[in-house]
């Protein structure tokens, strides 16, 4: 996923298609929204961001799961196997970005990245209904032309990159915005 | 002077939970790790003083028929007893508990918990047979036939079972340290050092209860064990303690906020449960007393200094499971 934080108007509508399409139970979510300001009055700067799980290549999650339930699925997606689960809550204490929460039910949880939703071709929950055009599913293991241009040239970062969890979602800096 | 640019963060997640800090094991987990490191200690001590014999004045006295002394066969007994209560409690920690069969369906070579929850059952038979063995003149007395059976097989074993139950101890002592300190993902835990603090913290937990419940002319021995693995687990936290301050802001934030920050367990902050309760009085204090036991001083209560040893032993478990979840993220 591409992340373009300069149109971002923290609308939160990211967050409120994630718990209908997810049925993600109240008081839960799956994906938020950050607003984060910099700088000292009167020069401040501010990015809102959509966050949800990184998906992360090395997932410390998968590492640490005990019994299989967090895994890789075919398309590189970090995934849970709620009939594995123990809800041990190792996957929460190992996650760096703390995006994940034990399900009322009794399994841990948190964004799939709408499988369910990308086995269909349709897009997940949330970039289809971003109001701004702020949220791209990009396919990494195949990049299209369109998210390398959207990338190209700009200042583009990842989260807690230096942790090694290899996170595959990239964030288009509000830094970018003219004026920033 | 120029002002540095501040940062404000505002977030909608509102996981219960994980925000404001991750508060995803309570009471349970550090008694567990309490109960586990004791029995892991009790293996270890009851295993090495089998195998000694009476070789070094240390090891246990016969009770006749090849039995060593009672403080051997209750600590021997114990220490599967303490592990399968602990189990108990890690057990009502999941938040689904009837799936728990799903660790024993797969060997997972990175997980610590999947390796711990295999260690677990490999444990107990050597454990449970042990505990049979030293108390076998009192088992044989009950006449059930696959008991004899049992022990017949193998009391002439019995140095080789302690000798592979000692192992086994430590692995278990290490393992409830192991099993927090491969979260990179939580500063203060992301010390491989935890392993060792908790193996030796178990051990001296172990010598406190033996000194406990040894009749009066077993206990000096214990009283000798359990001040040495003191004067170790010091060491070690010294190390535990100057490893994080020296290490990168997330280690010795997170250092910071068990040694000496403002944040509070049960109204305290951890600096006064840490450095009063846990080094002063769990450790420094019963070491002072087991000292002058030893260089002949009188002490009117003797079981003061092995239960300030115990409570220490278990309140470093809680300290480090909470103070852990309520320090940041890796940054």
């Amino acid at each position: 996923m591409v992340i373009d934080t300069r149109v971002c108007v923290g609308c939160s509508a990211c967050v409120y298609a994630c718990k209908s399409e997810n049925a993600v139970p109240e008081g839960y979510c799956r994906d938020w929204v950050v607003q984060e300001t910099k700088g000292n009055f009167p020069k401040l700067t501010m990015e809102n961001r959509s966050e949800r799980c990184q998906h992360c290549e090395n997932a410390p999650c998968v590492t640490y799961c005990p019994t299989r339930a967090s895994h890789y699925a075919e398309d590189g997606t970090v995934q849970i196997n709620r009939s594995l689960c123990t809800g041990c809550k190792a996957c929460l204490a190992a996650c760096p970005y703390d995006a994940r929460y034990i399900h009322p039910d009794g399994f841990a949880d948190k964004c799939s990245l709408c499988h369910h939703r990308i086995e269909q071709g349709l897009k997940t929950a949330c970039v289809s209904v971003c109001p701004t055009g702020s949220l791209h599913l990009v396919d990494f293991n195949d990049p299209d032309e369109e998210a390398q241009k959207l990338m190209a040239g700009r200042i583009v970062y990842r989260q807690k990159e230096h942790a090694g969890t290899g996170p595959s979602l990239f964030w288009i800096s509000a830094s970018n915005k003219p004026g920033a | 002077m120029t002002a540095t640019a501040a940062t404000e963060i505002i977030s909608t997640k509102i996981n219960p939970n994980v925000v404001p800090h991750l508060h995803i094991w309570e009471w349970q987990i550090p008694l567990y790790l309490f109960l586990g490191g004791m029995a892991g200690g009790l293996l270890v001590i009851t295993s090495i003083m089998i195998v000694l014999k009476r070789k070094f004045g240390i090891g246990p006295k016969d009770a006749g028929e090849g039995c060593p002394c009672l403080a051997i066969r209750i600590g021997s007994a114990l220490s599967p007893i303490l592990l399968a209560v602990g189990m108990i409690f890690l057990f009502l920690d999941l938040a689904h508990p009837l799936y728990v069969w799903a660790f024993y369906t797969t060997v997972q070579p990175t997980s610590p918990m999947s390796a711990g929850s295999w260690i677990l059952v490999a444990f107990f038979p050597l454990a449970v047979l042990q505990a049979m063995l030293v108390n076998k003149r009192q088992l044989r007395t009950f006449d059930v036939g696959i008991v004899h059976k049992v022990l017949d097989w193998t009391e002439g074993h019995m140095t080789i079972v302690a000798l592979v139950n000692a192992h086994i101890g430590v692995g278990i002592g290490i393992y409830t340290g192991i099993l927090l300190s491969f979260f990179s993902a939580r500063p203060l835990w992301s010390s491989s050092i935890l392993g060792m603090l908790f193996l030796v913290s178990g051990i001296s937990a172990a010598a406190a209860l033996m000194l406990l419940l040894a009749p009066e002319e077993e206990k000096p021995i214990y009283s000798m064990i359990d001040a040495n693995a003191i004067w170790i687990e010091l060491v070690t936290v010294g190390l535990f303690v100057l490893g994080g301050l020296t290490g990168s802001a997330n280690s010795s934030g997170a250092m910071m906020h068990l040694i000496g920050g403002n944040a509070v367990m049960a109204g305290i902050p951890y600096a006064y449960w840490f450095w009063g309760l846990f080094v002063g009085a769990g450790l420094l204090v019963p070491l002072l007393l087991e000292f002058l036991e030893a260089a002949g001083v009188h002490i009117k209560y003797p079981n003061v200094a092995p239960i300030m040893v115990l409570t220490g032993g278990m309140l470093l478990r809680f300290l480090i499971v909470f103070a852990g979840q309520s320090y940041h993220t890796f940054m």
